[in-house]
C-alpha cells in the first residue's frame, strides 16, 4: 500500500468498488469453467450426513473467524453494496443461462455444453463456486449487522438471514433428501420402492391399495377437421357432453339426445355396461340455415372400447374428448411391524408416515378410472424444517417490507 | 355469465376508461373528478364479469394466461386508483388502464381461455393466494417500470428527479415484497403438491431471475449517489424479465417441459 498518499484519498482495499467486486466473480466463474472443464463436466455433488453438516459449521467457523481476523478496509468492502451487487450479477447471469439452456442433457447436447457444464448448471463448478461466494459475503453482512443487535434491524435480518438459511440448508440438505416412488395394487403388500435411477429400497414398512377412484369432468365434444385431424376452432368453447343440451359448433345446432356414462357396444348402438365401458352419447347435428343433418353416437373410446366420430361432412367432424381427471384419490393400507394404518391419499393432501411423507403421484392413465395400480411417492428431506424456518424468516421479512416501504432501509444508507 | 358475454364487457369497460382518458387529460377539477369515476366505473365493471365468469366456470378464474390477464387488468387499474387517491399521480392512473385495456383486447382476439377444467394439482388452498400475490405484485412492478420510463426521460432532460426516485423505489418496494411472498407461496405449495419446494422448473429458474434482479435493482438504489439512469434501466430490464417469465416462457426451447404450462 502506498503510504505516501494523502489521508482524503482512499488507497488499496479501501477504493475498491465495483469493478474489483465484479472481477473477483467473474474470476470464480473462471475457475469453476476450468474445473468442470477439467473433470469432464462431471460436475459437483453434494457429500451427505454427516459431512454436509462438518461442511456447514466449518463453513460458519470461517465465515465468523474471518470477520474478526481480518482487517477494517477489506472487512467493510466484502459485506459492502458494491460486493454484494457483483455477487448477486454473477449469480443471476447463472440463473439466466439456465433459463435459456435446457438443462437435462440429451443426446443432442453439445459435447462442449456438457463439458462447461452448462446443461447442468445447478451441479457445476460455477455455480456452486459463485454460490458459496454470495453465501461468503452475505454472511459477512449478516454479522456486521448485528453487531450491536438492534430492532430496527429487524427487517434486514429476516430478509438476509431467512434468504442464507434457505440457500445453506436447501444445497446442503440435497444429498439427504430422498425421492422415491412405489406402484401399489390391490391385494398385493408392496415393500420395495426405487430412486430415479430404479434402484430399489426396503423402508421397513409395507403399502397396499384398498382401493382407488377418479373423479372426472364430463367429456367434451369437439368439431374437427377432416383433413388435419385437428378442431377447427381451437379458441372455441368446447360443450360438455350432457343430456338433452343444445349448443352451436360452428354452423352445426348439435343437440346432446342421449348420454350413457359407462357404455359397451352393441349391434345395435351403444349400451350402459356393468363392466369397464366407455362414455358414448348419441348427437344430432343440422347446419344452421341449411337442410342437412348428421346423426349417431360419438364415443371417446378407451381400452375397452374403440373410439366413435360423427361425420358431418367431408370436411368435418365431431368427436368426443377423453375424460380429465378431477380428483384421484387412493386408499391404502400400510403394516408395519404387527401394526397397520389405513390412510387415504389425493393430489395435494399427503400424508406423514414413519419419517416419510407420502405423495399420490400417478396410476394407469390408458385405464383411467379403472386403474388397477396406484403410484405413490415417498419423500423424505430431513433438512425441511431448517429449509422452513428461512423460508418463513423470509416471509416475515417481506411483510414488514410491505409495511415499511424504503424508508425500513434508510440506516442502511449511513452505515455503507 | 362466460366467455361469450366477454366482448360487452370489454367494451363498456374500455369505453369508460377511453372516455377518463380524454378527461385526465383537461386541467380543471371537476373534469378530473369526473373522469376518476368513470376509472372506477370501469374497474367494478370488470369486477362484476370476473365475478360472474367464477361463478359460472364453478372453480377460480386463475388457471389459463387469459384468466391471469383479466386479473392483471383489474388489479393494475385497483393499484393505480389507490396511488392516485394517495398521492394523485393521474400520470400513472393514464398509463395503468392503457396497460389494463392492451390486456382485456389481448384477452378479446386471443381468450386462451377454453378449458374449464382444473387439474389435481392446482385444486389447493393456495391455489388463489400464490397468483394474486404475484399478480398484485406484477400490477406494482408495472407502475414502477412507468416510474422509471418517466425518470430517464427527465434524467436525459437533466431535470430533478428526486421525487420520482423516491416514489419508484417505494413501488419496486413493495412489489418486490409481493413477489417475494408470491415465491415462497409457491415453494411452500409445490412442497405438498409435488413432493419439493423448489425443482429448478423453468418457470421457477425465471420467477428466480425476476427476482434477482429487482433485488439488484434495490440493492443498486442503496447508495443514493449510484448512476441514476443505470438505475432505470436495471428497472427497465427487470420488467421485461418479468414479462418473459410470465408470457415468453412457452416460447422458449428450455421451457418446454415446465410444468408451469397449462394450455
Amino acid at each position: 500500500m502506498n503510504e505516501q498518499q494523502t489521508p482524503e484519498k482512499k488507497s488499496g482495499v479501501s477504493s475498491w468498488k465495483y469493478s474489483e467486486g465484479l472481477f473477483v466473480s467473474l474470476i470464480l466463474v473462471f475457475i469453476g469453467l476450468i474445473i468442470e472443464f477439467a473433470t469432464g463436466g462431471k460436475g459437483t455433488s453434494m457429500p451427505a450426513w454427516p459431512a454436509n453438516l462438518l461442511i456447514l459449521v466449518l463453513f460458519i467457523a470461517y465465515i465468523v473467524v474471518f470477520y474478526f481476523l481480518v482487517n477494517l478496509p477489506l472487512k467493510k468492502w466484502l459485506s459492502g453494496v458494491p460486493v454484494a451487487i457483483s455477487a448477486i450479477c454473477t449469480f443471476a447471469f447463472l440463473v439466466f443461462l439456465m433459463g435459456f439452456i435446457p438443462q437435462e442433457a440429451t443426446n443432442h447436447s453439445s459435447p462442449l455444453m456438457t463439458r462447461l457444464g452448462l446443461n447442468h448448471i445447478v451441479r457445476s463448478w460455477p455455480y456452486l463456486l459463485s454460490s458459496t461466494y454470495l453465501l461468503f459475503v452475505l454472511g459477512l453482512t449478516i454479522i456486521r449487522r448485528i453487531r450491536p443487535f438492534s430492532f430496527k434491524n429487524i427487517s434486514f435480518l429476516l430478509n438476509h438471514l431467512g434468504l442464507w438459511i434457505i440457500i445453506v440448508a436447501g444445497s446442503l440438505g440435497s444429498a439427504d433428501s430422498m425421492k422415491l416412488s412405489m406402484v401399489l395394487s390391490r391385494n398385493i403388500e408392496t415393500i420395495a420402492a426405487y430412486n430415479s435411477q430404479s434402484q430399489a429400497f426396503d423402508l421397513g414398512f409395507r403399502l397396499q391399495l384398498i382401493n382407488f377412484t377418479i373423479d372426472e369432468y364430463p367429456p367434451e365434444l369437439g368439431l374437427l377437421s377432416a383433413k388435419t385431424g385437428k378442431s377447427v376452432n381451437p379458441d372455441a368453447t368446447r360443450p360438455e357432453v350432457k343430456k338433452g343440451t343444445t349448443t352451436m359448433m360452428g354452423d352445426w345446432c348439435v343437440e346432446i339426445t342421449n348420454f350413457i356414462e359407462n357404455a359397451k357396444k352393441d349391434s345395435a348402438g351403444y349400451l350402459p355396461a356393468a363392466n369397464p365401458g366407455a362414455p358414448a352419447a348419441y348427437i344430432t347435428a343440422k347446419k344452421h340455415l341449411q337442410n342437412i343433418t348428421a346423426s349417431g353416437w360419438v364415443c371417446s373410446g378407451s381400452p375397452f372400447v374403440n373410439r366413435q366420430d360423427l361425420m358431418l361432412s367431408d370436411n368435418e367432424f365431431i368427436a368426443m374428448t377423453l375424460r380429465k381427471p378431477k380428483k384421484f384419490t387412493s386408499e391404502i393400507r400400510a403394516f408395519y411391524d404387527d401394526t397397520q394404518e389405513s390412510f387415504q391419499l389425493t393430489v395435494n393432501k399427503p400424508y406423514k408416515f414413519k419419517g416419510w411423507t407420502i405423495y399420490q403421484s400417478g396410476y394407469d392413465e390408458q385405464m383411467g378410472k379403472w386403474s388397477e395400480i396406484s403410484i405413490v411417492q415417498l419423500v423424505r428431506d430431513p433438512w425441511l424444517p431448517v429449509v422452513y424456518t428461512g423460508i418463513f424468516m423470509l416471509l416475515a421479512g417481506a411483510l414488514l417490507m410491505l409495511w415499511t416501504g424504503r424508508s425500513g432501509t434508510k440506516k442502511q444508507q449511513i452505515t455503507i | 355469465m362466460t366467455w361469450e358475454d366477454f366482448p360487452y364487457f370489454v367494451i363498456l369497460c374500455c369505453g369508460l376508461w377511453l372516455l377518463a382518458l380524454v378527461l385526465l387529460t383537461g386541467r380543471k377539477k371537476t373534469t378530473e373528478k369526473i373522469s376518476i369515476l368513470l376509472v372506477v366505473a370501469g374497474t367494478l365493471t370488470l369486477a362484476v364479469f370476473i365475478t360472474g365468469l367464477w361463478i359460472s366456470l364453478e372453480r377460480p378464474v386463475f388457471r389459463t394466461l387469459g384468466e391471469t390477464r383479466l386479473w392483471y387488468s383489474l388489479l393494475l387499474s385497483l393499484i393505480s386508483l389507490i396511488i392516485y387517491f394517495r398521492w394523485k399521480y393521474k400520470w400513472l392512473l393514464a398509463y395503468s388502464i392503457i396497460m389494463a385495456m392492451v390486456f382485456l383486447i389481448i384477452n378479446y382476439f386471443k381468450p386462451e381461455n377454453f378449458d374449464k377444467t382444473l387439474m389435481p394439482a392446482l385444486q389447493s388452498p393456495w391455489f388463489i393466494p400464490h397468483v394474486i400475490v404475484y399478480m398484485i405484485s406484477y400490477a406494482f412492478l408495472a407502475a414502477a417500470s412507468f416510474f422509471g420510463i418517466i425518470g430517464l426521460f427527465l434524467s436525459y432532460k437533466r431535470k430533478s428527479i428526486e421525487s420520482t426516485m423516491h416514489l419508484t423505489d417505494n413501488i419496486v418496494y413493495t412489489g418486490f415484497a409481493f413477489l417475494t411472498i408470491g415465491m415462497l407461496f409457491g415453494a411452500l405449495w409445490a412442497k405438498v403438491a409435488w413432493g419439493s419446494y423448489w425443482t429448478w422448473d423453468p418457470k421457477e429458474t425465471w420467477a428466480l431471475l425476476t427476482w434477482l434482479i429487482y433485488l439488484l435493482y434495490i440493492h443498486f438504489r442503496i447508495n443514493k449517489n449510484n448512476n441514476i439512469k443505470l438505475a432505470l434501466w436495471i428497472l427497465a430490464i427487470s420488467f421485461f424479465v418479468l414479462l418473459t417469465c410470465w408470457f415468453g416462457l412457452n416460447y422458449l426451447p428450455a421451457a418446454q417441459n415446465s410444468v408451469h404450462v397449462y394450455s
